[in-house]
């Protein structure tokens, strides 16, 4: 087993992470995305990977690690407000009657389909299955192929699998981004973990590749769902 | 002095493109005001690359910026070959936000190009560009009367997910290189994994058979400018960047044989499915994209080899796509211009109707797929040199593929622009009694080809002839440059 004895970092970390492949509801996702950036912070604060530059109070801290935070908070702040609005309406006088009638018969279409879309545990099948998977593999892999300690390692496959599953299962365009953003953030980890030094312009513009990718994601959702009334996957193959 | 003004001199390579695009989306609404600025701008570029010293490197924030040969052959050809198409979008239909969104890519290709020593900055400077190109692939024309089609963005998405994930990968390799010590840690699969790392990344980025999905998807679906655009410049750079990565990891190339000698195999294996699957489409867009999916597969196989003429090969087949490709769809749009006939009718006769846009498609299909005389006739002559050595099954793998390409234009040609038109003119209709000429609809003038379209046609044309017929000084400056390149073999 893993040399870890209740490390509460690392399970509020895996914890965070599983909710985002396993649930559907981004009320519940996108909070736990932001949890999941700050224990990715308090990990590697705990962990003292990078020299402490900054006290708050009684706590060392590096300034790297605020940055991470503030970054991966914003990033969750973009996709949740994303979820929020959900629309980037289309200028109406500009459109034709053909376009303002696909208009009004995307929304009942999404209108219908929300209303016949009743909870089903079935749904939760393959993402639970998925979770499995990707608890076996991370349980698994570092002792196969260790590049960090095992703490580390655990922690960066975790994340990396969570996100790569999350995104191959997932419904909708912002579960994409959720899954996008957990891989980004598994590489984040493992580059501030094991890297000899530790380069301050990577790891900024690391930052700022997340809050690109999260207002890239935040922008398709916004003109998705201003075109078809909805943010379901299935619906952009739809004739 | 001269070392902050080498400084300045990078930094206004990479920063006048992105000023220029600001400004130009500040204007966007001033479509020839816009277009002759960007020309300018891309002019005065193209200019500040050909006047700037190659390898002199400076440190800037802890970073090396380098313009080297190589890097320079690729900076010089973004500016110009955008340009032409910049020039284009006065009478084709484009994005709101196309000219700005080229500019800023080309500076932050320029970026790219001048950081490759920092390949973590690289990884992400791609990622970033391929997720600014977004924009590109889903925009609208000013004031547009419909809506976006699902579809788009649909392909988009899929670009975004496979970008981000091609940096991540690429991302994950520099950090085993970075923990990578010989003899010691990860000795025996750190190097086959980062290779397999970076293949990939870069298979992903250029749509590399079987990553390829995205690429007939995004011709099919985007504006013809933008696919060009992302064509030509991003998937481009990848070029450059896995170059540089073999260039200073040279473990990757001198621990992996086995591997690279796979990769060959790979490289010509895609081609083929490529040219396969070319074949096989309907859509006259999705043909051209997996001439585009054929024509990364040549490219791997080049690189792959890593020898002077395999490199050469793979480096020529790079200058000539960025020929090729924006001919292809800046022909296209011409060609899908209202032909004369019903929307209803299929138009088989496109050729006849758009001589030049026609003739573009067809000499810019030549110059993808390696018929004489176009430059990418002579491009490939390298890579079948190169395969010849390696077995005559390798030779015969390359020349099948090329054939099955070369058949997949005949179709092209066949089905859309040389065949008899689809529907054949009827009578004129008699006038009835009581009615008038004027009770009559009025009869179609369809406008000629435009002034611009014809310009820009020739020009390409005559780079893709020019380049095809006298390839010697190209041929002997892409040799300098991998003259330069310490992980080529000599063999060849």
């Amino acid at each position: 087993m893993l040399d870890m004895h209740l490390n509460w970092t690392i399970v509020s970390l895996t914890v965070s992470s599983g909710v985002v492949l396993l649930l559907r509801d981004w009320r519940l996702t996108v909070p736990a995305l932001s949890i999941n950036y700050l224990s990715v912070a308090w990990f590697l604060a705990q962990q003292q990977f990078i020299e402490p530059d900054l006290a708050i109070g009684n706590l060392a801290l590096s300034t790297t690690i605020v940055v991470k935070v503030i970054t991966g908070l914003a990033a969750s702040a973009i996709l949740g407000i994303t979820a929020i609005t959900f629309s980037r309406e289309y200028n109406l006088e500009d459109l034709d009657e053909f376009s303002l009638a696909e208009l009004r018969r995307a929304a009942r279409r999404a209108q219908r389909q929300r209303a016949s879309e009743p909870f089903r545990f079935s749904d939760y099948v393959v993402p639970f299955w998925a979770l499995v998977l990707a608890a076996l593999a991370s349980l698994t892999l570092p002792r196969l192929y260790p590049i960090g300690g095992q703490t580390v390692d655990f922690a960066w496959y975790w994340l990396g699998l969570t996100g790569l599953f999350t995104v191959v299962i997932a419904g909708d365009t912002l579960k994409i981004g959720l899954g996008l953003l957990l891989v980004v953030s598994s590489i984040d980890l493992v580059y501030t973990a094991i890297a000899s030094t530790v380069q301050v312009f990577p790891l900024a513009l690391l930052s700022l590749t997340t809050i690109v990718l999260s207002l890239s994601i935040a922008y398709l959702s916004g003109l998705m769902y201003g075109r078809l009334k909805t943010l379901d996957l299935g619906a952009l193959y739809k004739r | 002095m001269a070392h902050f003004g080498k400084i300045m001199a990078y930094v206004l390579l990479t920063a006048f493109p992105v000023v220029l695009g600001a400004s130009c989306f500040l204007l966007r609404k001033e479509t020839h005001l816009v277009v002759g600025l960007s020309v300018a701008a891309l002019m005065v570029q193209l200019a500040l690359v050909l006047f700037m010293p190659v390898d002199r490197p400076v440190r800037l924030l802890g970073l090396t910026l380098n313009l080297d040969p190589l890097g320079r052959l690729f900076l010089a050809g973004f500016p110009a070959v955008t340009a032409l198409m910049v020039l284009t979008t006065q009478r084709l239909p484009h994005g709101e936000h196309f000219v700005s969104i080229a500019l800023v890519i080309i500076g932050v290709a320029s970026a790219i190009v001048l950081l490759l020593q920092e390949p973590f900055v690289v990884a992400l400077l791609l990622v970033s560009a391929g997720l600014l190109s977004i924009l590109a692939i889903v925009d609208l024309p000013t004031g547009a009367p419909t809506l976006i089609a699902p579809r788009l963005i649909a392909s988009a998405l899929k670009y975004l997910v496979l970008m981000a994930f091609a940096g991540a990968l690429a991302y994950m390799g520099f950090v085993l290189i970075n923990v990578y010590r010989p003899g010691v840690f990860l000795d025996q699969i750190a190097p086959r994994i980062v290779l397999a790392l970076m293949v990939v990344a870069f298979g992903v980025r250029i749509g590399l058979v079987p990553f390829h999905s995205w690429l007939p998807d995004l011709v099919e679906d985007a504006s013809p400018l933008a696919s060009a655009l992302i064509i030509v410049v991003l998937n481009t750079t990848g070029l450059l960047f896995l170059i540089s990565v073999f260039q200073f990891f040279p473990a990757l190339v001198s621990e992996n044989e086995r591997g690279l000698q796979l990769l060959t195999w790979l490289g010509a294996l895609a081609a083929l499915a490529g040219s396969c699957l070319a074949l096989v489409q309907d859509c006259p867009r999705r043909i051209i994209g997996y001439l585009v999916v054929y024509n990364a597969g040549m490219i791997l196989f080049g690189l792959a080899t890593t020898t002077s003429i395999g490199l050469a090969g793979a480096v020529f087949e790079a200058l000539n796509q960025m020929l090729a490709v924006p001919l292809l769809m800046v022909s296209l749009a011409f060609l899908e211009q209202p032909n004369g006939h019903s929307l209803k009718t299929e138009r088989r006769d496109v050729l006849w109707r758009w001589p030049l846009a026609g003739s573009g498609l067809l000499g810019s299909g030549a110059a993808l797929v390696g018929l004489p005389p176009s430059s990418g006739f002579a491009s490939k002559m390298l890579l079948y040199e190169v395969a010849a050595r390696r077995g005559a099954f390798l030779l015969i793998l390359l020349i099948s593929s090329s054939v099955l390409a070369m058949l997949a234009l005949a179709r092209i040609a066949r089905d859309w622009l040389i065949s008899a038109p689809g529907d054949q003119p009827g009578s004129a209709t008699p006038l009835l009694l009581g009615a008038t000429e004027l009770d009559l609809p009025s009869r179609r003038s369809l406008t000629p080809e435009p002034l611009i379209a014809a310009f820009v046609v020739l020009t390409f044309l005559g780079g893709i002839l020019a380049i095809g017929l006298y390839p010697q000084p190209l041929l002997a400056t892409i040799a300098d440059v991998i003259r330069g390149l310490t992980f080529v073999r000599g063999e060849g």
